[in-house]
């Protein structure tokens, strides 16, 4: 049995441990959510040091020589700040000096919400603007021309462009907790608001069954077809 | 419809309401796993995300360079290893170089390695050329601080790569900067696009962030309603969603669009365009072997929606 067909038949056996508890709670499964766990925890911990702290800290604060072909890098004894900074978030654990915890989480919660504002207007900008269309037609045909006339809107866009717009208005006034909605108006919209929104979870739902289904079907082509029938069998 | 534990139920509608979850865990197994032995080219329509993602990649011009972004693990191998495979076969047939890192996941970097190795083996198998480390594509590997890493990356995008060492197999570990990959990028706006491939919500950290080159995503079926918002305000300039996404993509990679022919690929956004495909080589991968498997699945899930409905409703007017 070569290497790659070994690493394999761990692999099968592994992902029938971990279906097992379809049919029940067992040992076997046990097992193997403890080995996925301990390689995960034991993959973050190694990574922790060789993709985080080592490049973008100890390295940067010892800098290098050169060699292989890698030139010299100046270490900054600056970082070495960081290190109390880091620590401190530690003292949560103590409650005699939990209080410092809250100065790494302050620099990281001011980091993140000066970020925040240009972030929220990219990320909001283009979708406001994309919401503004027109609703009227400036063309007497319905169906759009093939090739369609720039600047043209057709009856069926603008109809798409409305049913758009009522969604995004009857989904707002469903979100009006703050007082209580009397007008029959509001009620009809914040109640039609309520079926769209619906609606659209069921398609989000719709799309999470495919998703799963699809992560069962790739396990049984990965036991049935890459190992058994290519692995195991040798065939196409 | 389903339950764990046995009951004395009687009646054939409460029969079909107490069906043990063994059996229909059985039989949903069974559909998944038969149609994988009968692999069956379904007809498709490419959706038009599908196509502008194909489209806006073959635009990219051969020996560009791209930064790709790649958040995804063995936990949504289903959708999102067909998705890599897809784009890395354009990417390695059009000589497009790119940056690799990671900000979702810190197994994912290894996760993609393994990727582009067998597809680059693959490759080479069909008289292609290996895409080697360092050369070909740089790894800078998993960030923690995803949001500064990718303001960072707008902003400075060789800060971000300064310090961080690729480790190509056979060589020791070299200076991702001195990589030809980052040969005369001097700001992001020189790589030709972003590409993230992702199963987790680092796509609207991007997103938010992100401002001075084209994007493009390849997402989980899960995560398409979200992301087409996106691609419809202009955001994305294309977006390739779960099996289906992939399943058009190779369908696009074997036919190209507006090529005329018996399996044509209409556009009318690329009217007047000709964008080819690769006919005759290895286009065909996970999404083709998975689609016929997902309908058979899919209709299973709507007999046993069905059947349970039908149960319910039938013992209810019996207890009238």
């Amino acid at each position: 049995m070569d290497y790659n067909l070994l690493k394999q038949f761990v692999a099968v056996i592994a992902t029938v441990g971990l279906y097992s508890v379809l049919y029940k709670e067992n040992k076997f499964y046990r097992f193997w959510e403890h080995v996925f766990m301990g390689l995960a925890s034991g993959w973050g911990l190694v990574a922790l040091w060789t993709e985080v702290l080592k490049s973008g800290w100890w390295d940067k604060m010892f800098g290098a020589t050169a060699s292989d072909g890698n030139g010299a890098a100046m270490g900054y004894w600056m970082y070495i700040i960081l290190l109390p900074v880091g620590l401190m978030g530690y003292t949560v654990f103590s409650k005699k000096h939990n209080w410092m915890s809250r100065i790494p989480i302050g620099i990281i919660l001011g980091l993140y919400s000066g970020q925040q504002f240009s972030a929220w207007m990219t990320y909001y900008g283009p979708l406001f603007t994309a919401s503004m269309k027109p609703v009227l037609p400036n063309t007497s045909e319905f169906w759009k021309a093939n090739p369609p006339v720039t600047g043209t809107v057709y009856g069926s866009e603008a109809l798409t462009n409305l049913i758009s717009l009522l969604t995004v208005l009857t989904v707002l006034t469903y979100f009006l907790f703050s007082f209580d909605v009397k007008s029959k108006v509001l009620k009809a919209s914040s109640t039609t608001g309520r079926w769209l929104l619906m609606i659209g979870f069921g398609a989000i739902f719709g799309s999470t069954v495919m998703m799963r289904f699809t992560l069962l079907i790739d396990r049984m082509y990965f036991i049935w077809i890459e190992f058994v029938k290519q692995g195991l069998l040798h065939m196409k | 419809m389903a339950i764990n534990e046995p009951t004395n139920a009687t009646h054939w509608s409460e029969k079909l309401q107490s069906v043990p979850k063994p059996v229909i865990f059985g039989i949903l197994l069974l559909f998944s796993t038969v149609p994988l032995f009968f692999p069956v080219q379904l007809p498709n329509k490419p959706i038009d995300a599908s196509i502008d993602f194909y489209a806006q990649a073959m635009k990219i011009p051969d020996g560009g360079k791209i930064i790709l972004c790649s958040d995804w693990t063995n936990s949504t191998r289903g959708e999102s290893k067909g998705e890599m495979e897809a784009l890395l076969r354009i990417l390695m047939r059009k000589h497009i170089k790119f940056v690799l890192l990671s900000i979702g996941d810190v197994q994912a970097p290894q996760v993609a390695k393994d990727t582009i190795r067998e597809v680059s083996d693959e490759e080479v198998a069909k008289g292609g050329t290996a895409y080697k480390e360092f050369e070909d594509f740089v790894n800078l590997g998993y960030y923690a601080a995803a949001e500064g890493t990718i303001l960072a990356i707008n902003n400075k995008v060789l800060s971000v790569a300064q310090g961080k060492k690729d480790f190509p197999v056979g060589a020791g570990p070299k200076d991702a900067l001195l990589s030809p990959v980052f040969s005369g990028i001097k700001t992001v706006s020189d790589f030709n696009m972003f590409i993230l491939v992702t199963a987790s919500s680092t796509n609207r950290t991007i997103l938010e962030r992100i401002t001075n080159c084209p994007m493009m995503y390849m997402v989980t079926g899960v995560m398409v309603p979200e992301n087409t918002s996106y691609y419809a305000s202009g955001q994305l300039k294309g977006l390739c969603g779960g099996v289906k996404g992939v399943f058009d993509l190779e369908n696009l990679m074997e036919y190209g669009i507006n090529n005329p022919g018996p399996h044509e690929i209409e556009s009318e956004k690329y009217k007047g365009e000709s964008i080819p495909g690769w006919p005759g080589k290895t286009n065909t991968g996970k999404g083709t072997a998975y689609y016929f498997a997902l309908h058979f699945a899919l209709a299973l899930l709507v007999v046993a929606v069905a059947i349970g409905n039908l149960g319910m409703f039938v013992a209810k007017r019996r207890s009238k």
